[in-house]
């Protein structure tokens, strides 16, 4: 029985490394040259070579992707939120005909894939002229996270008690004041937890970024990394690596800071249903 | 207090943009998706009414079958192996020690935080026929029959992308799982514990039993998102060799795209948009339907 136990222990450790294998692999690669990636690639470099670095930085516009990625998550943040926010506070406790079917309507947007609508909303951005512009990606990636941070913002407001914003009215406040000065701090938890999930899936988006973000100066850094490698080609691991640790590491030391709340936020949907 | 704040501008003002967003760019694209998928359309130019010859050339284009073959081929995988996985990964997590606990929920989640590109090339490097990983794992322990090009032979490449997928996915669920059974009460346990039941007894009978409605939101996660299984696709093999790995949203962006069949390419939407309706109509109907209290 201990052996079974030890054994099953050793079995899920070994399977837990292997969620790890690739960031080991994209460092040693990253620090092998050209020759070494090919003799030995999997193993720990011999020598250690900076050299890939400096080339990737060169070759390789991250800094453009990276501020693209910046632009694209930062603005669809602010915008989803902001407007989300306002939305779920009308429909949670202002008086309107149609709370229930605005909610109903919204919660609609939970079912449909972006993916499935890629052909329309690339002829809908031609026509608005946004299609070599930030806004071109912010507004469909807003628009589509709008469902999941009403729904969430309005069951959090639901359960938030009416005192406050009583008292704020008998101060003679207005709504707007209410809102912004009283509300918004509140719901901050749920807020922050909006940011980090859509920021998980913007900061990674690819298949509508792949097809409108056609220009490489507004390509973010999924697909601008995609296109560099499609240039490197095979001859390079070196490169390779060097391009995907530096594409990957903003994203890593967002994680290393603040995984218990990605993973708070990442499971939120899960208890709330 | 609701009545003063609830004029008719504030209504306005705080629903408008956000409805306006949603319907823009969320449900007003399902409208020209129709009615192009009625008409001949390139991408700049309409040509011409149609009707239903789309539908009826697309369903008779046998890309469009093995594309649908490929993504179930994928819900199957992450549905049959994938599920199961994460929740062997979870019940087991709940039973380690504080600390390993910690170690493993974040390896867990690492791969599902890098973007699909980055796992998209490593995994290419693990199949690379002559230096990669599997192929120098076969070789080193004397199985050199069993290497293959698994990237471009027919056989191995759906199953061998699908892997990388799964991979990706499971610690993220696994996760997911765990934090519902850490909301399930502990009374349950200790009773279960002192009438001497068993792990797999109390996994079968109490956790699993407990958790179907956290099971129900990864079934229907899961299941939309490998519905929609692309990315993988396009970096790993573009879809190749042939059109042997496509999957339906590949085959849409290269009918759409590539051969500028705009037409083809929303029939196959709309036609992928009524199995994702029924799909989940499905689970939200026959899973998980009575409410626990707990």
């Amino acid at each position: 029985m201990i052996f079974l136990k030890v054994l099953s222990r050793v079995f899920w450790v070994a399977v837990g490394c292997t969620f790890l294998f690739p960031l080991y692999w994209m460092v040693t690669m990253a620090l092998k040259s050209k020759n070494e990636a090919y003799a030995n690639p999997f193993g720990i470099p011999t020598s250690w070579d900076w050299l890939n670095f400096g080339e990737a930085l060169s070759k390789y516009h991250f800094y453009t992707y990276f501020q693209n990625s910046l632009i694209y998550t930062a603005g669809t943040i602010v915008l989803t939120l902001t407007t989300g926010s306002m939305l779920a506070y009308c429909l949670s406790r202002m008086q309107w005909r149609f709370n229930s079917a605005a909610l109903f309507y919204v919660s609609l947007g939970l079912i449909v894939p972006i993916e499935v609508v890629v052909i329309p909303l690339f002829q809908l951005i031609k026509t608005l002229h946004i299609k070599n512009s930030y806004l071109g990606l912010i507004l469909p990636y807003s628009g589509f996270a709008i469902a999941s941070c009403v729904l969430m913002l309005y069951a959090f407001l639901r359960s938030l008690p009416k005192e406050l914003e009583e008292a704020s009215c008998i101060d003679g406040a207005n709504v707007y004041q209410t809102f912004f000065k009283i509300i918004f701090p509140i719901v901050m938890p749920a807020l922050m937890t909006q940011c980090v999930l859509i920021f998980i899936r913007i900061w990674n988006e690819f298949p509508l970024a792949f097809i409108i973000a056609s220009k490489d100066q507004f390509r973010p850094l999924t697909v601008g990394l995609l296109s560099y490698f499609v240039n490197v080609g095979v001859a390079d691991w070196g490169l390779i690596g060097a391009s995907m640790l530096l594409s990957s590491l903003p994203m890593i030391i967002v994680y290393l800071i603040g995984n218990e709340k990605i993973e708070n936020a990442l499971t939120a949907g899960a208890i709330l249903k | 207090m609701n009545k003063y704040f609830s004029t008719k501008l504030s209504i306005f003002v705080f629903t408008a943009p956000a409805l306006l967003l949603f319907t823009v760019f969320c449900v007003y694209p399902l409208l020209p998706e129709i009615w192009m998928s009625l008409h001949d359309h390139d991408g700049f130019r309409n040509l011409g009414f149609v009707g239903l010859d789309n539908y009826r050339e697309v369903l008779s284009t046998p890309s469009f079958w093995t594309a649908h073959k490929n993504t179930y081929l994928i819900v199957a995988i992450s549905l049959l192996l994938g599920l199961p996985l994460s929740m062997m990964l979870s019940l087991f997590m709940d039973v380690q020690t504080p600390r390993l606990r910690r170690f493993f929920k974040t390896a867990a989640m690492f791969p599902a935080i890098l973007s699909v590109t980055v796992v998209a090339q490593i995994w290419l490097a693990f199949y690379e026929p002559n230096w990669g990983l599997f192929n120098s794992i076969l070789h080193s322990i004397g199985l050199s029959d069993w290497t293959h090009s698994w990237l471009t032979e027919k056989k191995t490449v759906m199953p061998s992308i699908g892997l990388s997928f799964l991979w990706q996915y499971i610690g993220l669920n696994a996760i997911l799982f765990y934090t519902g059974i850490k909301t399930i009460p502990k009374d349950y346990y200790e009773a279960a514990l002192l009438d001497g039941a068993s792990f797999a007894q109390v996994c079968l009978k109490i956790t699993i039993p407990l958790l179907q409605n956290v099971i129900k939101y990864v079934l229907i996660l899961s299941t939309l998102g490998s519905m929609a299984f692309y990315s993988h696709v396009r970096v790993m093999t573009a879809g190749g060799p042939g059109d042997t790995s496509r999957t339906v949203i590949y085959q849409m962006y290269y009918t759409a795209f590539d051969t500028s069949q705009f037409g083809k390419g929303t029939a196959i939407a709309v036609l992928f948009i009524i199995q994702c309706l029924v799909i989940s109509f499905i689970i939200q109907r026959f899973v998980a339907r009575g409410k626990l209290e707990f």
